[in-house]
């Protein structure tokens, strides 16, 4: 369970991020969070495994307070929850296995991973979470030959890999063409169901939002203004959320129709 | 974790790569036999630090202040063998750096040319200074020479790759109003290179700095004169201030070269960009 | 045909020149007055150079006749193996190093600023000092010999690679580097695993560089006692052999360009 209870995150060039925020996710939820770019999404995000220190407030994930815990702590807590980024985040110059092997680095001994030899346990893993996302037989090509839906898929395996609780997606499929965003969402929400991992996803796209989330979270300015299921947001909640109408700019695929 | 469970799953087969076992073993068995073969003796290597550690407090515990004068003007002749080694190393790189370019004059001239470049740059500036000393004595004129000859081949070769890099739309401009060779190249090429050409210029008057800063300990004038003459004579102190003038002078005049290069370089817009990791390969730090 | 005149009627006055840039006139002066005071400091004069150059002297006539038989020379032989085995050692060495010193200098790699500003300047004057001069230092510190050979070529080596390992850091991804936060990772296992990587192919590349560098410059270190060739270098100048001299010279050219050839071809493959 995640709660945040009146947490502010102030940066240091005095850019509010986040406003009082009170919110509770359960365990197995699937939240998308929507709202304007500077609107606080990543903020949120990245506050939940320690990457965005509150200013002030109380942040508890799985029974731990976050706002507490030291380097090895945090350490500690981030090994149990996967990120998966809007720019995949792999290392372009090496293989798909051993981008995925990162999300073992808080289990294997750091001689291991210095000469580069993982046990054999952590491969397997590595290889069931590259099955998981069906791109098991570019396990030993090079990150930078795969297309962007595949690395994508590799930045999922990545995650699972740690055996997560939580996975955090921070805009997934920003980069991708509409049928590939598909792909990637349908996948998040399967995990999801499927291993009843905590999944949260920051969307820009409406539509994509409302297809695939079980709840839907508005943040404006860092301010927490609308949460509900996906079936309660229509046009007229995020306009609120958005403070304007909307615009072909908004939705997936009135985007891909252009 | 989920399905597929534990230990169902197989990788595809690893491909192998022969070109890095090939290179790695190459590289092992080298190191291994140098480490074997190599007439040093070994028990050696555990008294350096101890040694190094008496010579550096010989040499920076007691320095002479008296000898800053003295050792300031040499290293200040040091810089004056660089400067005029490059520009000497200039007058002739520039003419001949035309000739080897392949876009400003045919292959065979231009294949002539980088020879000439390749010979001169493979002789390292101590030989040259060894050379020149028989003719012009132990004067900080066989630096000078030695740094102008040995400079020639790099300079040569950083500008006409400079040339070749050149937009072709002025040339063909050029052309087009039935310019002449040497009017082509005054208006359509010179305008474009010379920028870089100066950068790269104070670029090897930075490096020279620290050639000329050696040439001395051969005897061919300037600071490294006096401080092997110093360490010659066992006579630490001037040597810790000589290394340390080396050092601060060094520093100095990069400093300032680095800052006019990069106002130079900064005042074009493009083009200069694709010089500049050239100038990490080609060696920033050959001192 | 048109004229001008028929199409601009009116003689046009054009706007005012503007003046070129005070900084390009202000370095041209510079580097006039820099010329003309360095020439006096070391007593430039053409014709000396003329007059030296255009004299009968055994240094140009060695040139033109270089002895070949140094080939079959047996201690020749053994210190060009001598030098060979200086510049893999130094590199090997030196090299190896340079890569934990370059991580050390960049903020992801080293999250103390004080030990990064102290790394840093370390790097700094050590890039300062010629690897001629190292060599003498050590010739008079731990005296006569390869070891203090391999000792200039350690530290000439570390300035080299370290130095263009860090500007290859300043340009790398970050994006892996926050994955590897991400998941929980220590730093030692963020940088072999999102960092090393990234660098890997560029670094190989510059310890062959680095090799070449070495293999030129152990070629001079014996002249000041460290070692190699450079001490038959010096022991024929002594003797004002020119012919053997430059026989021994050119062979080392051949070596150098073979070794060369084949470390351009690598390198290569490498990037």
């Amino acid at each position: 369970m995640i709660r945040f209870e009146q947490a502010c995150v102030t940066y240091p060039n005095g850019v509010v991020g986040m406003k009082d925020l009170d919110l509770t996710i359960d365990d197995g939820e699937f939240v998308v969070i929507v709202g304007l770019s500077g609107a606080g999404k990543s903020t949120l995000i990245r506050a939940i495994n320690g990457l965005v220190p509150l200013t002030s407030g109380r942040l508890d994930v799985n029974g731990r307070d976050v706002t507490k815990l030291n380097r090895s702590g945090l350490r500690e807590l981030r090994s149990g929850i996967g990120m998966i980024f809007q720019g995949f985040n792999l290392v372009d110059r090496t293989t798909v296995l051993k981008n995925v092997l990162m999300g073992r680095l808080h289990e294997v001994p750091t001689w291991r991973t210095l000469i580069g030899r993982y046990p054999a346990a952590d491969i397997d893993l590595a290889a069931r979470a590259l099955q998981r996302v069906e791109i098991l037989e570019k396990a030993y090509s090079r990150a930078s030959d795969l297309s962007g839906g595949q690395r994508q898929r590799v930045g999922i395996a990545r995650a699972l890999a740690q055996e997560p609780a939580i996975i955090l997606a921070d805009e997934p499929v920003a980069s991708l063409d509409p049928p590939t965003s598909h792909v990637v969402m349908r996948y998040l929400q399967q995990i999801s169901r499927e291993l009843g991992i905590t999944t949260i996803v920051n969307l820009h796209f409406l539509d994509l939002a409302t297809a695939y989330a079980d709840r839907i979270i508005g943040l404006r300015d860092g301010v927490l203004v609308f949460d509900g299921p996906g079936s309660d947001a229509d046009e007229q909640v995020f306009e609120s959320i958005y403070g304007r109408s909307l615009t072909a700019d908004d939705t997936m695929t009135k985007h891909a129709a252009l | 974790m989920p399905a597929p469970p534990a230990g169902t799953v197989e990788l595809p087969r690893r491909p192998l790569d022969v070109f890095r076992w090939v290179f790695g073993a190459g590289a092992v068995v080298l190191i291994l036999w140098s480490l074997l073969r190599i007439d040093i003796k070994w028990s050696r290597l555990w008294d350096a630090p101890s040694d190094l550690w008496t010579i550096g407090t010989l040499m920076f515990g007691r320095m002479e202040s008296g000898d800053i004068g003295k050792l300031s003007g040499a290293m200040w002749e040091s810089i004056a063998i660089a400067w005029l080694g490059t520009i000497i190393a200039a007058v002739f790189a520039i003419p001949l750096s035309f000739l080897a370019a392949e876009n400003l004059v045919g292959r065979p001239v231009a294949w002539v040319t980088r020879q000439v470049f390749n010979i001169l740059r493979a002789v390292p500036e101590v030989i040259l200074a060894l050379a020149f000393i028989p003719l012009f004595g132990l004067t900080p004129m066989a630096g000078v020479m030695a740094i102008g000859v040995g400079s020639i081949g790099t300079l040569g070769k950083l500008f006409y790759e400079i040339h070749e890099g050149i937009k072709t739309g002025p040339l063909e401009a050029a052309d087009a109003v039935g310019a002449s060779r040497l009017q082509r190249m005054r208006w359509g090429v010179i305008p474009q290179v010379t920028p870089e050409m100066t950068s790269f210029l104070l670029y090897r008057f930075e490096v020279n700095i620290r050639a000329s800063a050696v040439l001395g300990l051969v005897g061919a004038g300037g600071i490294g004169s006096d401080i092997s003459q110093a360490l010659l004579f066992k006579d630490w102190g001037t040597a810790g201030l000589g290394l340390i003038i080396v050092v601060v002078g060094t520093i100095i005049v990069d400093t300032i070269s680095g800052a006019v290069r990069r106002r130079i370089v900064s005042g074009r817009q493009s083009a200069t960009t694709t010089t500049e990791p050239e100038l990490a390969i080609t060696g920033g730090v050959l001192g | 045909m048109t004229h001008l005149d028929t199409v601009v009627p009116d003689a046009p006055t054009l706007p005012r020149k503007p003046r070129p840039a005070l900084f390009t006139i202000a370095t041209i002066a510079a580097a006039i007055a820099l010329t003309i005071v360095t020439a006096r400091s070391v007593d430039f004069s053409f014709g000396e150079i003329i007059g030296n150059l255009s004299r009968k002297n055994s240094v140009v006539e060695g040139l033109l006749n270089p002895d070949w038989g140094q080939i079959w020379s047996r201690r020749s032989r053994s210190a060009f193996i001598e030098t060979l085995q200086l510049a893999v050692l130094g590199t090997a060495t030196g090299a190896t190093l340079a890569l934990p010193l370059a991580l050390w200098t960049t903020t992801f790699g080293n999250p103390n600023r004080w030990i990064r500003t102290v790394v840093r300047s370390f790097n700094n004057v050590n890039r300062a000092i010629p690897d001629l001069l190292w060599a003498s230092l050590f010739v008079a510190s731990v005296g006569i010999g390869a070891l203090s050979g391999l000792l200039a070529l350690f530290f000439f080596s570390l300035a080299v690679t370290t130095k263009l390992t860090s500007d290859t850091l300043d340009g790398i991804d970050m994006g892996p580097i926050e994955a590897a936060n991400a998941a929980g990772a220590s730093l030692p296992k963020m940088l072999r695993t999102a960092v090393v990587p990234q660098i890997l192919p560029a670094y190989a590349s510059f310890v062959l560089y680095n090799f070449e560098l070495n293999l030129r410059a152990s070629a001079v270190l014996g002249l000041v006692g460290a070692g190699g060739i450079g001490l038959r270098i010096e022991f024929f100048r002594g003797r004002g052999d020119w012919e053997a001299l430059w026989g021994l010279v050119f062979m080392f050219f051949i070596v150098v360009f073979v070794v060369e050839r084949l470390s351009v071809t690598l390198r290569r493959r490498l990037v």
